[in-house]
């Protein structure tokens, strides 16, 4: 859930969403649930000169198994609150193994 | 089939659904002997009768006699194929017909589209056979076939008195009326005797309203009018695509009388001539909702004229005509009405709803009100349009299935269990703080992700989020059935290392959780004996700096179940006093886990674990975290500790230049930033509420205890100084403090300034180093403040060198690159009480 609960805190950031079949998708994020599957709007593809036929695209639906990285904004992301956040999940899946 | 072997379908069905087989039984016997009590009527009340030869078509005068000696050969006869007397021509037949009656029956009262094409192949039959029969089929479909299938009859019966009374007016009328056409005239006659004086209606209102007229109405009878209705609309629907016959050939027809009377004996020719009202049956409007009264004395004149306006294009000339009454697509259809044929959506009959009512207006509007007028209408259309084509999604879903999707959508929102904050953790505590830094933004998000999870304490947040709390209580509540309900979230296989746990909501992802081993011991921060802290490594530090965040975050969580500030004056309860205890069990926690208490170790090299740990960055990062939690006394214990191990504090053991280089390991800069960004400001927040002798004593140790010389030569070292030479100037000018304190300090402060005094200019960092030296011009403006004035002398002749360098630079230097330099000399300068533009100017 820490994921989920992070990329929540970006919506309506302008994030890249680079796929595993290479292509790289930027757009403003609109929703993203717990699958990571990721809506985006006002997309632009990143190399349209390849992908022309996504240039009419205005809008996607990422199923989140297919992403293979997602670039951040940096100024939206508490890089302190993102650390303790990743050690509240790790103790809390500590927990659980124990 | 009935016990008695009685035919027992419904008459209407073999009406609609196929043929009655005319050797049928039952009610067809009775209508044989009431058609032919009708026919004597007729006779007697008019001049024409039914006659063999009348209805007789002459075609068997034809046939050709002849040549029929090879029929034996040819269909096979003789007494060898002599047929059995146990055949059967109807019997089994009808059986099967009955069945598939029955099916058709049962069919029908189905969904209603399935008994949509019935009732227009029928009409479309009839209208290929004969072109005359167009109009007569076209009105109304169902009393078509009532009069053609004859078992329809015998419901006529009760009616028979009324021959009696026949009207003056209807009888010429009725002149060649076949006998039900009468009756059915007659009968509707005397039901609305006022409201029906329609002209050419009466014969129509017989011909198809007369399922509806009847006095008595049996439960087959309520039902052949439901059907006659729907098939009516169906008809009506299906109009356009029926050839529509101009105005005039509609007349032609009338005055020749080639329309087909729907009545029975359809073939004779005479009996066509004879029934001229029936003809009405062509008229579109369903008969009951067309009467206008002024055209009715018309009738018995042959004046058809009028009647047929109705039918043009023209709109119906009397302007009350009730066309509520009408069903609105009837009207539709009939009315062509240029403008509303073309809003018309050419699907089905729905989108017509409501609208018919409003047209008649039309015709008293003024120009600019029907244009206003229309446009309404034309948006009405178009909005019902959309709502007839939306609502075609109509029940596409059950209830079960909504309720699911919900429960789906609630379980998205379930940020509302009870660990939700840690699951949900970054999310909420971002919004928090976004919140708390966005002044604009209202409190609402803020409470609701925050405040919320401590119980919204606010009244007015509460009755806006009232909604938002139901919904909350109904989510815990799905949640709360959710887990009730056992589950195997887990697999274990046999002699599998690890266990496959499935899916859920949290963790979409399955996975192979291996199990650890309980005797691998986890590092427990409070419980560890001090003693354990064995190895100054890396891997031990870093552990044991998460040992301190996980104090952290958990002394962060118990604040968060803060009971809330209690009323002043009063007690506080319970509740309150255990959290306090707790919190104070937490932060005695964190303290061990800082190690800071641990002897300091006599040996010259031996680091001292607080030290150490404070060596990784996050350590330093943890350091404002902890001063929001430890007391004062724990806060000075801190600042003594690292005073007396400065020097073996990394950013300044790696702090000095070395010897031949002009700057510093990229690593020790990251350090030593991070050190003035987190560990120096804490401490300089304490320092800044410190009293002298404490300053004193904390210089004392540092001159006793360390290196002074090594420590002046490094940043944070100088910062350090800097740190309690300035807090001691302050207080000192402020006289906060006693002559004796003030004594000691000068005294400490004496001993600094010898052990400097040769060295001011090493403090420094190497020339050529591209570095901002402020903070040697801050130490150094700091100490002069301090210094008398022959200190102040020894300092400027000290460091006369740079400043006049400082100078020149500027001169030559670019104004952004000067500036700065001019602005730390001069902070200095102005220590000493001058100024640097008189240096300037003096020079």
């Amino acid at each position: 859930m820490l994921f989920f609960s992070f990329f929540k805190t970006l919506v309506d950031h302008e994030v890249t969403i680079e796929l595993k079949n290479d292509l790289s998708i930027r757009g403003t994020l609109k929703s993203v649930d717990q699958f990571l599957n990721i809506k985006l709007d006002e997309i632009q593809v990143v190399d349209e000169v390849k992908y022309p036929h996504l240039s009419a695209v205005k809008n996607v639906f990422i199923r989140g198994s297919v992403v293979r990285y997602v670039h951040l904004p940096a100024n939206a992301v508490d890089t302190a609150l993102l650390e303790d956040a990743t050690r509240r999940e790790a103790a809390a899946q500590a927990n659980k193994a124990k | 089939m009935s016990f008695f072997g009685f035919d027992t379908t419904l008459s209407r069905d073999r009406a609609a659904h196929a043929p009655h087989p005319q050797q049928a039984p039952g009610f067809s016997q009775q209508r044989d002997a009431f058609a032919g009590l009708s026919g004597n009527s007729n006779e007697k009340a008019g001049d024409d009768g039914y006659e063999f030869d009348d209805t007789y078509d002459g075609l068997g005068d034809d046939l050709d006699e002849g040549d029929d000696e090879f029929n034996d050969e040819t269909f096979g006869g003789g007494s060898a194929a002599a047929p059995g007397k146990d055949f059967d021509f109807f019997g089994s037949t009808a059986k099967v017909a009955d069945a598939i009656n029955e099916e058709q029956l049962l069919y029908a009262r189905g969904p209603k589209k399935s008994t949509q094409p019935v009732p227009p192949t029928y009409h479309q039959e009839r209208q290929t056979k004969a072109p005359s029969y167009v109009a007569a089929a076209k009105p109304k479909p169902q009393p078509a076939p009532k009069h053609q299938i004859p078992t329809e009859i015998p419901e006529l019966k009760p009616e028979m008195s009324l021959w009696a009374t026949t009207s003056p007016e209807a009888t010429p009328a009725g002149k060649g009326l076949s006998a039900h056409a009468a009756a059915h005239f007659l009968h509707i006659e005397n039901q609305e005797p006022p409201a029906q004086p329609n002209f050419g209606q009466p014969a129509a209102a017989a011909a198809s309203a007369a399922p509806a007229a009847r006095k008595y109405k049996s439960l087959e009878e309520v039902e052949a009018e439901i059907l006659a209705k729907k098939q009516a609309r169906l008809a009506a629907a299906q109009q356009p695509s029926q050839p529509q016959l101009p105005p005039s050939t509609q007349l032609n027809q009338q005055d020749g009388w080639p329309g087909r009377p729907v009545q029975g004996f359809p073939q004779h020719p005479q009996m066509q001539m004879q029934q001229p009202p029936l003809q009405q049956m062509e008229l579109p409007f369903p008969p009951r909702a067309m009467p206008p009264p002024q055209q009715n004395q018309r009738l018995p004149q042959s004046d058809r004229a009028p009647e047929h306006l109705h039918r043009g294009p023209m709109p119906p000339p009397g302007g009350q005509i009730p066309f509520a009454q009408i069903p609105p697509n009837q009207q539709f259809q009939n009315n062509n009405i240029p403008f509303q044929m073309g809003m018309m959506p050419p699907q089905g009959p729905q989108p017509f709803v409501g609208i018919p009512p409003m047209q008649p207006q039309i015709m008293q509007m003024t120009e600019e009100e029907r244009v206003k007028f229309l446009e309404e209408e034309s948006k009405r259309l178009k909005r019902n349009h959309k709502i007839a084509q939306l609502s075609r999604y109509n029940g596409l879903m059950t209830p079960s299935d909504k309720n699911f999707i919900t429960r789906i959508q609630l379980q998205q929102l379930v940020s509302v269990n009870e660990d939700s904050f840690n699951e949900d953790f970054y999310y909420q505590v971002y919004m928090a703080i976004r919140a708390r830094n966005n002044p604009q933004q209202p409190l609402n998000q803020f409470a609701q992700t925050y405040l919320g999870q401590q119980g919204a304490r606010g009244g007015r947040a509460r009755r806006q989020d009232n909604h938002l709390l139901r919904m909350q209580q109904q989510v815990q509540r799905a949640v709360a059935a959710a887990k009730a309900r056992p589950k195997a979230s887990q697999l274990v296989l046999e002699g599998s290392l690890g266990k496959i746990s499935f899916s859920n909501v949290k963790t979409p992802k399955p996975l192979l959780s291996i199990k650890k081993q309980d005797s691998v011991s986890l590092v427990e921060p409070g419980q560890k004996p001090a003693h354990s802290f064995a190895g100054i490594d890396r891997r031990s530090i870093l552990a044991a700096a998460e040992d301190i965040y996980r104090c952290l975050l958990d002394l962060d969580s118990h604040e968060r179940k803060h009971p809330g500030p209690s009323l002043t004056g009063q007690q506080p309860d319970a509740n309150t006093i255990q959290w306090f205890e707790a919190r104070d069990g937490l932060i005695a926690k964190l303290w061990r886990s800082m190690r800071i208490m641990e002897p300091i170790k006599e040996e010259p090299n031996a680091l001292h674990p607080f030290i150490a740990i404070l060596s990784v960055k996050k350590a330093k990062e943890a350091i404002p975290r902890v001063f929001r939690y430890i007391d004062v006394q724990q806060r000075i214990t801190i600042l003594t500790m690292i005073t007396i191990s400065l020097d073996q504090v990394d950013v300044i053991k790696d702090g000095r230049y070395p010897p031949d280089s002009l700057s510093l390991s990229n690593e020790t800069k990251k350090k030593i930033e991070g050190f003035s960004q987190y560990v120096l400001p804490p401490l300089l927040s304490y320092v800044g509420d410190a009293q002298l002798d404490v300053i004193t004593g904390l210089l004392g140790i540092l001159l006793d205890r360390v290196n002074v010389l090594l420590l002046s030569q490094t940043q944070i070292g100088l910062a350090f100084l800097t740190m309690f030479t300035s807090r001691a100037e302050i207080i000192k000018q402020a006289g906060q403090a006693d002559e004796q304190a003030i004594l000691k300090w000068t005294q400490t402060y004496d001993r600094l300034f010898e052990i400097l005094e040769h060295h001011l200019l090493d403090i420094f960092p190497p020339p050529g180093a591209q570095v901002d030296d402020m903070y040697v011009w801050q130490f150094l403006a700091s100490m002069a403040v301090g210094a008398s004035i022959l200190q102040q002398q020894k300092m400027v002749s000290a460091v006369r060198d740079r400043v006049n360098e400082n100078i020149q630079a500027s001169r030559t230097l670019p104004q952004e690159m000067s500036r700065p330099k001019l602005a730390n000399t001069n902070l200095f300068l102005r220590a000493l009480g001058l100024d640097i533009d008189q240096l300037l100017s003096s020079s």
